[in-house]
């Protein structure tokens, strides 16, 4: 069967995928994006992007276009909400971000970017023989085979180029469910303007609300296995009597699992020979719970060692992993406790908007968030947080050694 | 859904917010490779001119990006021209056909300002004949697409020089003129761009023009400085003098503040021939003088020596032993200053270069240092140049940057002198607060083999760029890349009357047409 050759072939469409499009097709190298879906496609997502991927998208795609956002348009900032009922509200640095619409955002990014799509296209495994990556997919049920000097695996949390390089990875992760409800509003005093988020364990592993289309969003994340409406019910119970949220029964549900975690820990997967993994599916997420501007960096920052791996001769895995160590530090950065209380690692002012707060508020909401935490106890996270935070102090970096 | 085509120079409103990204207005600086449906239209007619257009993509890989690595695009064509004719007939015809054309010299821009992003790329690297020296009115007329070293090499065998031109010597003479060119006798000459006499430009819509203080004048100030937006530098009359083999002498401070004051005090004073400031870290900071004559040398050191506040090397090496023996904890930074001091200074007095204590060709001594030391695979150095008053504020502030960033690094200071209220000097390099003399400095990581992200690096240089915004200052290079900042540095109302110039010259907008506007 013949195989359609190619310089590289980028798994998924998304926004990693389009951020290392843009820098192979930039560079002249022959790329081709494998999309499952016909574009433009859904996508499960917040859609609130930081200003850094903000600026990221003007620089690298041109000028937003309108359509590429929901109602609002923008985001101000982030609230956080704790269970002593204690508000906070933050702005970004960078001023209001884009309230991105996923499926036409991505369209536009992929189509900015100038690589070849192959839609409606399902990758289904690859073999590296050292010098070139043979990959074989599905096009509407039809086999179809290529050859490309690299790959990119740009494929989200449940990556299938992750699995076929390492075929039992999923399993040794835990698994969290995200499901978010669509429901119209009799009465919500939560200000449109803002993402808010509960630090309440009482709730799930990740509670957050805000404004779309008219319509409110509630979203809930939690251990896979879960039951989304039973968590939904009880965050619809607690704004409706705490925060005084009425909200009409849901018209719409969806959710997607997600593989939470490795960027607090700096357990991330980068990948083997000329395989690259890059985006959600190599652990970026960030802090703010926003994973899209630093899916955009390090896709482009995939794309670019291809190209520099490509110019001077070098193994691209070593090049990657050089090169990647700037977006692991910002990324991981955000979950660090010294970073956090000594720095400033997130978009947004969290310990001047902490300090504003009188004593007492302030006592009960570092309270809050230790309880918070506990709820992550169960993973054994702590303890390699603390550890890879002091080795950032004294050595100024994340240890690779702890990447696949 | 739609994809709306942006036209250049135009910037919508973001429709995010009008406050978003602090309300600063973006556009994209990484612009995607253009497409043309009447490609082929356009080189049948060049070759029917008989302008050859080579389609390869080996050809065009070379031009992939330039030396700040940063940016990367494919011309769909590279043009080698044979004369200012072969250009002309390139720009009408791009005129014609609404083709970009990206002109490239050396291509040592750091901003993708060399880099085509589609269209054609005209390497003036064919354009290199030094056509007349004349002894009697000191001038040299050259092709500008020649190499400042070959320049140098030639007009050498005259016993000539030129009077300053980029420390790196692989730039063009034509580039150089388009954007500034700093030399350690700066302070005193001006920019290269100030010793140009006449020029021969091919204008954006094809037409060949001579230019000078006389004859065009309005040409000869838009080109200049000019970011390569009104014109094709073909042919440039420079100012030359009679070689001088130099003498060199160093003065060594441990704070940044106290050697710019007394770089400052000799550039006013016109005391050195040449002085800058080149450093290693903030830590070993190096005041470098060197003169002409040994007149010049004399009179310095009567004058102005005794007023210096630095150390000689002795005096320095004790001063800095101290200073690390009481911080053992920066015994790296110790020994990485102490080996870039073993190794970097006899790179200058080296005794193939040397006749009786004098450097016979700086030209040679001073470029192989240059890459030799600082030279990478990439060339990141961002840059500010200020007023006087505001410049060691900018170096401190700058400085914090780098420490910021990076573990090993240099900064390096000169002063520019004005050569009056020129109009070249609007929306340029030079501070539009500047008056006499403005200063510069560089901001110069040592990259070696280290591996960075372009967002990195892209960052770093940003956060120098702020301090210019924040503090009214200028750049030697604001082009490419950084074209974003042109707005919020020199504000919408001169941006505006230089793109109505340029829209003006350039109806099309095809010659360099991403690096500025």
């Amino acid at each position: 069967m013949n195989e359609i050759k190619t310089d590289v072939v980028i798994v998924g469409s998304s926004l990693a995928a389009s951020g290392c499009a843009k820098r192979l097709v930039d560079a002249g190298l022959g790329v081709i994006v494998l999309e499952r879906h016909e574009l433009p496609r859904h996508k499960v997502c917040s859609g609130i992007l930081s200003p850094r991927g903000h600026r990221f998208l003007f620089e690298n795609f041109g000028p937003l276009p309108r359509e590429i956002l929901h109602e609002p348009t923008f985001c101000k900032g982030v609230t956080f909400h704790f269970p002593s009922m204690v508000s906070i509200p933050m702005d970004f640095f960078g001023g209001p971000t884009p309230h991105l619409n996923r499926r036409f955002s991505d369209y536009w990014a992929i189509k900015r970017s100038g690589a070849v799509v192959h839609e409606r296209t399902t990758f289904v495994r690859l073999e590296d023989d050292g010098k070139f990556v043979h990959i074989e997919a599905k096009k509407d049920g039809d086999e179809i085979r290529y050859k490309a000097r690299f790959t990119v695996g740009a494929d989200g949390p449940k990556s299938r180029v992750r699995q076929s390089v390492y075929p039992d990875y999923n399993k040794r992760i835990p698994w969290f469910m995200v499901g978010q409800k669509f429901q119209a509003v009799i009465e919500c005093p939560l200000d449109d303007d803002y993402f808010h988020f509960w630090f309440h364990p009482g709730l799930g592993h990740y509670t957050w609300s805000h404004a779309r289309n008219g319509r409110q969003i509630l979203g809930v994340g939690f251990p896979l296995g879960g039951n989304l409406h039973k968590y939904h019910a009880n965050v619809e119970r607690y704004l409706r009597e705490k925060h005084g949220v009425k909200l009409e029964p849901a018209e719409e549900l969806e959710g997607c699992s997600h593989n939470f975690g490795p960027s607090l820990i700096n357990r991330y997967v980068f990948g083997k020979g000329n395989v690259l993994i890059t985006g959600q599916a190599a652990g970026f997420f960030n802090m703010i719970a926003e994973g899209m501007s630093c899916a955009l960096h390090s896709g482009a920052i995939a794309g670019e060692s291809i190209v520099e791996a490509a110019q001077s001769n070098r193994p691209v895995q070593q090049v990657y992993r050089n090169l990647i160590a700037s977006e692991v530090r910002r990324c991981t950065d955000q979950w660090n406790p010294f970073r956090i209380i000594f720095g400033n690692p997130h978009e947004a002012d969290f310990k001047a908007a902490l300090f504003k707060l009188d004593k007492k508020d302030r006592k009960m909401v570092l309270k809050d968030i230790a309880r918070f935490l506990k709820i992550y106890a169960p993973y054994k996270w702590g303890r390699q947080m603390l550890a890879q935070s002091l080795i950032r102090e004294l050595k100024g970096e994340y240890l690779s050694g702890r990447w696949l | 859904m739609q994809i709306p085509v942006i036209e250049p120079g135009c910037i919508p409103p973001d429709p995010v917010s009008p406050d978003s990204l602090k309300g600063i207005p973006r556009q994209q600086t990484n612009p995607a490779r253009r497409s043309f449906e009447n490609w082929k239209d356009f080189v049948g007619h060049l070759r029917s001119e008989g302008v050859f257009v080579r389609e390869g993509k080996v050809e065009s890989s070379i031009f992939v990006t330039d030396a700040g690595g940063l940016a990367f695009g494919l011309p769909h064509g590279v043009v080698r021209p044979n004369s200012a004719e072969d250009i002309s007939k390139l720009l009408k015809a791009a005129q014609l056909h609404r083709v970009p054309v990206t002109v490239r010299g050396g291509g040592l821009t750091t901003e993708g300002e060399s880099v085509a992003f589609g269209g054609i790329l005209l390497d003036m690297s064919s354009l290199n004949k030094v056509l007349k020296i004349d002894a009697k009115a000191m001038t040299v007329r050259t092709q500008a697409g020649i190499f400042w070293h070959q320049l140098a090499e030639i007009l050498r065998r005259d016993g000539m020089d030129y009077l300053s031109a980029p420390l790196n010597l692989t730039a063009s003479v034509g580039g150089t003129l388009g954007v500034g060119g700093i030399d350690v006798n700066s302070s005193r000459l001006g920019c290269s761009s100030d010793q140009a006499v006449e020029l021969e430009v091919v204008t954006p819509t094809g037409e060949i023009m001579r230019c000078s203080e006389t004859e065009n004048p309005e040409l000869f100030e838009r080109v200049l400085l000019g970011y390569g937006q009104f014109g094709v530098i073909t042919e440039a009359v420079l100012k030359i003098r009679k070689f001088s083999p130099l003498t060199m002498q160093y003065y060594y401070y441990a704070s940044l503040r106290t050697a710019i004051e007394d770089l400052q005090m000799l550039s006013k004073a016109d005391a050195a021939d040449y002085a800058g400031i080149l450093t290693i870290l903030d830590r070993a900071i190096t005041l470098l003088v060197a003169f002409d004559s040994d007149e010049r040398r004399k009179e310095f050191e009567q004058i102005w020596k005794h007023k210096l506040r630095g150390h000689g090397e002795l005096g320095f090496g004790l001063l800095m032993a101290r200073y690390y023996l009481l911080r053992p904890w920066k015994m790296e930074e110790a020994l990485y200053i102490a080996s870039r001091r073993f190794k970097l200074f006899p790179e200058f007095n080296r005794p193939e270069f040397m006749r009786d204590g004098k450097i016979i060709d700086r030209t040679v001594v001073f470029s192989r240092a240059v890459w030799k030391f600082w030279g990478g695979r990439q060339m990141v150095i961002p840059d500010l140049s200020a007023k006087a008053e505001k410049f060691v504020e900018a170096v401190e502030r700058g400085n914090a940057v780098c420490r910021k960033y990076f573990k090993y690094y240099t900064l390096y200071c000169v002063g520019i002198k004005l050569k009056g209220n020129l109009p070249r000097y609007e929306m340029s390099c030079i501070p539009q607060d500047a008056s006499d003399i403005a200063y510069g400095c560089e901001f110069e990581p040592m990259l070696r083999d280290t591996d960075y992200s372009r967002d990195y690096l892209q960052s770093f240089k940003n956060e120098i760029y702020d301090i210019g915004v924040d503090m009214g200052l200028s750049y030697y290079r604001f082009g490419g890349m950084m074209k974003g900042y042109i707005r919020r540095v020199f504000g919408d109302e001169m941006v505006d009357k230089h793109l109505a110039m340029k829209k003006a010259a350039d109806p099309a907008m095809i010659l360099n047409p991403d690096v500025i506007f």
